[in-house]
């Protein structure tokens, strides 16, 4: 594969929004698709509009909360924030993600 | 997925709505935003709005995976199915009545047989701890059923550890006065432990004290909830009133809560006092139930009573040493063998039943699924996957199942409010028939089966239809393997109303015997009643005696009565009491019924004297003992004792004095010998009987026997005003004519007929409509052939013929299998059946020709509609 800007690989946007969350605070789905965009920079190809089955998905789990706010163009918007429960799982996600990116790059380098 | 996100999930599908409007707002205000950056970028409007847009992404790509990652898509779907399938049925309304009265009728049928089955047999009896009540009786062989005698019931009492509580009781009736006219109410005496032995305590007030029994206690009565509201208006004051029974005034102190107690015979409960005079071992006249401790196994109580039988052997009469003490489970006594089997022969009629209405609906959504399979060719070219083509038509056809199940509880509460009364006095007074949840959720789950098993066929064919061909052959017709598979179903269906028709046929023809079966007694216009003298004002025999006395001459003075009897037990029912009589010279006493008779008994009733004399008036309290026997019991006596002309012998015979205490033995001569009268169902000899006069050995109890000139319920009114005349204060009970006694002495038989022939009824029913329904629709997918075949020269007798022979071609078939399971299955019903045989070649031969005639009768309307095709228009219309 030569292609260097990525598609998000599937759950990691997960790991990715809980993240933002953790460290941004409350935000609108928009300006968390944005943050994400500006942290990956050109690494990432992101639909915006993928981070809201995603969003859905992790209200479900109860990982985030919602409530409503107003937007920059004084509109109703819903505002995301991490929960409790979202914070532990970000811990184990992250923890998950740095075992197996460990195990993959001991591999590389047994091989190279 | 965690418990959480599942009920999230199915959550969000019933918030379907609010959710798809939150993702829009949320959609429009992100682009909103973007389009505001953009602009801030130095893009002009246009541009800013096709920026936002494309960083985006997909909108309704998004939205399907946000709905997706949202809900449970294959419930989602399930929904949609639903309520397309709902709209589907709603087109074709004719199709959807007639499968959901085929539905409804068989699955109603079963829902009622069900309710039923579950009341009498499955449920638990409606007492706390059940399988802790027990029956315990001494039975002098195995197999028997007994009653106690008092001292051996208050051993029991005694040294019954096994028990928590035991009490004994005895069937009575008294008059109940001062609300208006005299009603006589049957009651029981019962000893204090009585509904503590049935863990029922009292609706209002309470029930009997622990020493409530002794003498000297007060005069108490416990009601029951109904009689409660029938003979005191649901008075909330009954507490504080007293009623006199039998004219003597009892304090009222509780009345029992509704349930299994309204259904029992007994409306109201005294003590039961068992004093010194009624102390005895011989006389066994107590039914006695207790409740196990609790842990205490069957077993160990069993165990105990052999112990406590071997205590007593020393002060046991000898002649009953070695009988057994006997402790059987009390759900286990209620529901008898024969009704168990009957049971479980109806509950299998009513399945065939449903079988059938399933073949039949299984069939038609066969025959809708052809009709469809242009609609379904067009859904698959369109890009619907086959397996959600099968799961829709799968949902339609559970979607009419649950509108037939629905139907069919309505049903089954109609045919239980109709059957209650009827069935009440053959089912025990524990079950009550009611659609409680249980039966719901068996009308619930039989419905779901049903839609499932109807629907498997019809969605795999119609989904696996070749989409080319089928939108090819448009609406020619449906393919011969589609046929073939209808034409098996009606086979079936043949096939299992020709066992149903076997079965009705053999219990009527069995009920045809059971007409026919010898009552040795005359039976036109002959009416009975029941009348208790209460002992306050018949204390002594001789009180009694006069009463009959004065009681049959005044039935000779009412008008329309031609002759009048009275005795201890009625005609052609089972007499209750058993003696012994001894013959000199002879060790074993022979056991004989014992039965009390006046002298009009044999007259009224047509029953012939064969030696000697009858009772007559003769006959008194202070005269020579005499009693008349039956022929079964002078056979008997020829048999063991050598006695070939027993008149003018005398034998000792227990001799019960008049309010049950005791019965001594006394010498009595054999005045005569009389023809048996029927006194049992089907199936058993008659037994050997004494009949003793009625004067001489008086009864409270009493059974009066008239015979009318003309239709008896006519005579009634007067028969009560004569007894009025001789006493105000006792109440006529239980006018029967002798056709209704005869009837319930013999219902046990006759009733799964009538039930199962309603049954057969259906099946042959609804297998003709099966059979029409494919033979018509044979008939108009060749209407071409017809017509070609006319216009060469066919005469309509011909093309009728062809018709009428397909349909029987499918009615043999089924009659061939059916004959191989008629012999199967009707082998269980050998039990119900009298003098009949399960494998009556004359009921098979009938129950053919009768399925032949359906065949015939479903075919003749197709065929005559074939036969009057005009060739001309067919071959114009197809040309």
């Amino acid at each position: 594969m030569s292609k260097t800007k990525t598609e998000v690989p599937r759950g990691t946007l997960d790991l990715l929004v809980l993240q933002t969350l953790a460290t941004m605070g409350r935000l609108h789905g928009y300006a968390l698709a944005r943050r994400i965009e500006q942290v990956a920079g050109d690494a990432l190809h992101l639909s915006q509009g993928s981070v809201y089955p995603a969003l859905i998905r992790l209200q479900q789990e109860g990982w985030i909360a919602t409530d409503w706010g107003i937007s920059e163009t004084n509109r109703k918007v819903k505002f995301y924030s991490l929960t409790r429960a979202g914070r532990k799982q970000l811990a184990v996600e992250v923890e998950t993600w740095e075992k197996s990116t460990a195990l993959v790059a001991r591999f590389l380098e047994v091989s190279s | 997925m965690t418990i959480g996100r599942l009920i999230a999930r199915l959550a969000a599908i019933l918030s379907k709505k609010r959710l798809d409007r939150e993702l829009e707002n949320e959609i429009a205000a992100h682009l909103e935003l973007a389009q505001r950056d953009a602009a801030a970028d130095g893009f002009s409007a246009e541009q800013a709005r096709l920026a936002a847009r494309r960083r985006f992404g997909g909108i309704e790509q998004m939205k399907e995976e946000h709905r997706d990652s949202r809900g449970v898509a294959w419930m989602d779907n399930l929904l949609r199915d639903f309520r397309y399938g709902l709209g589907s049925l709603r087109r074709t309304p004719g199709f959807t009545a007639i499968v959901v009265a085929i539905l409804g009728l068989g699955i109603g049928a079963n829902v009622a047989m069900f309710s039923l089955v579950d009341a009498v047999l499955l449920k638990p009896l409606p007492f706390p701890n059940p399988d802790r009540i027990v029956r315990v009786w001494e039975a002098p062989r195995p197999g028997v059923t007994n009653a106690t005698s008092t001292l051996d019931f208050l051993d029991w009492k005694r040294m019954g550890k096994a028990f928590e509580s035991i009490a004994a009781e005895i069937p009575l009736s008294a008059a109940l006065t001062g609300n208006g006219d005299p009603v006589r109410l049957p009651g029981k005496a019962v000893t204090a432990d009585y509904f503590r032995v049935f863990g029922v305590g009292a609706f209002m007030g309470r029930t009997f004290a622990p020493l409530e029994d002794q003498a000297g206690a007060g005069m108490v009565v416990v009601l029951s909830h109904a009689a409660w509201q029938t003979h005191f208006g649901g008075d909330a004051g009954i507490l504080n009133r007293s009623a006199a029974f039998d004219g003597q005034p009892y304090q009222i102190i509780g009345v029992l809560p509704p349930g299994p107690f309204d259904r029992d015979t007994a409306q109201f409960w005294k003590p039961l006092v068992l004093g010194p005079e009624r102390r005895s071992r011989g006389f066994h006249w107590l039914s006695v139930h207790g409740r196990l401790t609790a842990g205490v196994t069957l077993t160990q109580a069993r165990e105990q009573m052999r112990t406590i039988q071997s205590a007593v052997r020393d002060v046991t009469p000898f002649w009953k040493r070695d009988w057994t003490i006997v402790v059987e489970p009390l759900d286990r006594l209620l529901v008898g063998d024969s009704m168990k089997r009957s049971a479980v022969v109806a509950f299998g009629a009513v399945l065939l039943v449903l079988l059938i209405a399933c073949a039949n609906v299984a069939n038609l959504l066969l025959a809708r699924g052809a009709a469809r399979r242009k609609e379904m060719a067009i859904r698959t070219a369109l890009g619907a996957s086959r397996g959600r083509l099968a799961v829709q038509l799968l949902t339609e056809g559970v979607v009419l199942c649950l509108f037939g199940g629905a139907a069919g509880l309505a049903l089954a509460s109609l045919l239980i409010q109709a059957a209650a009364p009827v069935l009440s006095q053959s089912i025990p007074h524990t079950a009550s028939l009611v659609i409680d949840f249980r039966v719901f959720a068996f009308a619930a789950s039989i419905a779901l089966g049903v839609g499932l098993l109807v629907s498997v066929l019809p969605s795999l064919q119609s989904s696996t239809a070749d989409v080319e061909r089928s939108l090819r052959e448009t609406a020619r017709g449906s393919s011969r393997a589609h046929h073939n598979l209808r034409g098996a179903i009606v086979v079936a269906e043949v096939t299992l109303s020709l066992v149903l028709v076997c079965g009705a046929l053999l219990l009527f023809k069995s009920l045809f015997k059971l007409q026919q079966l010898e009552t040795g007694i005359r039976m036109d216009n002959v009416i009975t009643m029941s009348l208790s003298l209460p002992l306050p004002a018949y204390p002594t025999p001789e009180k009694a005696a006069a009463f009959y006395e004065s009681l049959s001459g005044r039935m000779a003075t009412v008008p329309g009565i031609l002759q009048s009897g009275l005795s201890s037990h009625l005609p052609l029912r089972w007499i209750g009491n058993g003696e012994a009589i001894a013959v000199p010279g002879i060790p074993e006493p022979v056991k004989v019924r014992f039965k009390r008779v006046d002298p009009g008994y044999f007259g009224t009733l047509g029953i012939p004297l064969l030696a000697g004399r009858g009772i007559d008036e003769r006959d008194r309290i202070g005269a020579r003992r005499v009693m008349v026997i039956n022929e079964a019991l002078a056979g008997r006596l020829a048999d063991v004792a050598g006695l070939n002309n027993p008149v003018g012998h005398v034998v000792r015979l227990n001799w019960p004095r008049y309010v049950a205490t005791s019965a001594p033995e006394e010498e009595v001569e054999i005045a005569g010998i009389i023809r048996s009268e029927r006194v049992s169902g089907p199936g058993s000899p008659d037994p050997a009987v004494v009949y003793v006069p009625l004067a001489q050995v008086p009864n409270q109890e009493i059974k009066l026997i008239v015979r009318a000139q003309s239709e008896p319920a006519s005579i009634v009114a007067g028969i009560r005003d004569s007894l009025r005349q001789i006493d105000p204060n006792l109440p006529l009970g239980d006018v029967e004519t002798i056709q209704q006694i005869r009837d319930r002495t013999l219902s046990g038989s006759s009733r799964p007929a009538w039930l199962i022939g309603v049954f057969a009824s259906i099946a042959a029913l609804l297998t003709a409509v099966g059979l029409y329904g494919v033979i018509s629709h044979e008939v108009s997918q060749q209407r071409r052939e017809i017509g070609i075949r006319m216009a060469l020269g066919a005469r309509p007798g011909d093309v009728v013929s062809q018709v009428l022979k397909k349909a029987m071609v499918l009615v043999a078939a089924g009659l061939g299998l059916g004959s191989l399971g008629a012999l199967a299955l009707t082998r269980v019903m050998k039990t119900l059946l009298f003098e009949v045989s399960p494998f009556d070649p004359f009921v098979l031969a009938a129950a053919c020709a009768a399925m032949m005639l359906v065949g015939l009768l479903a075919g003749s309307a197709p065929a005559s509609r074939a036969a009057r095709i005009d060739p001309v228009q067919t071959l114009r219309d197809e040309g």
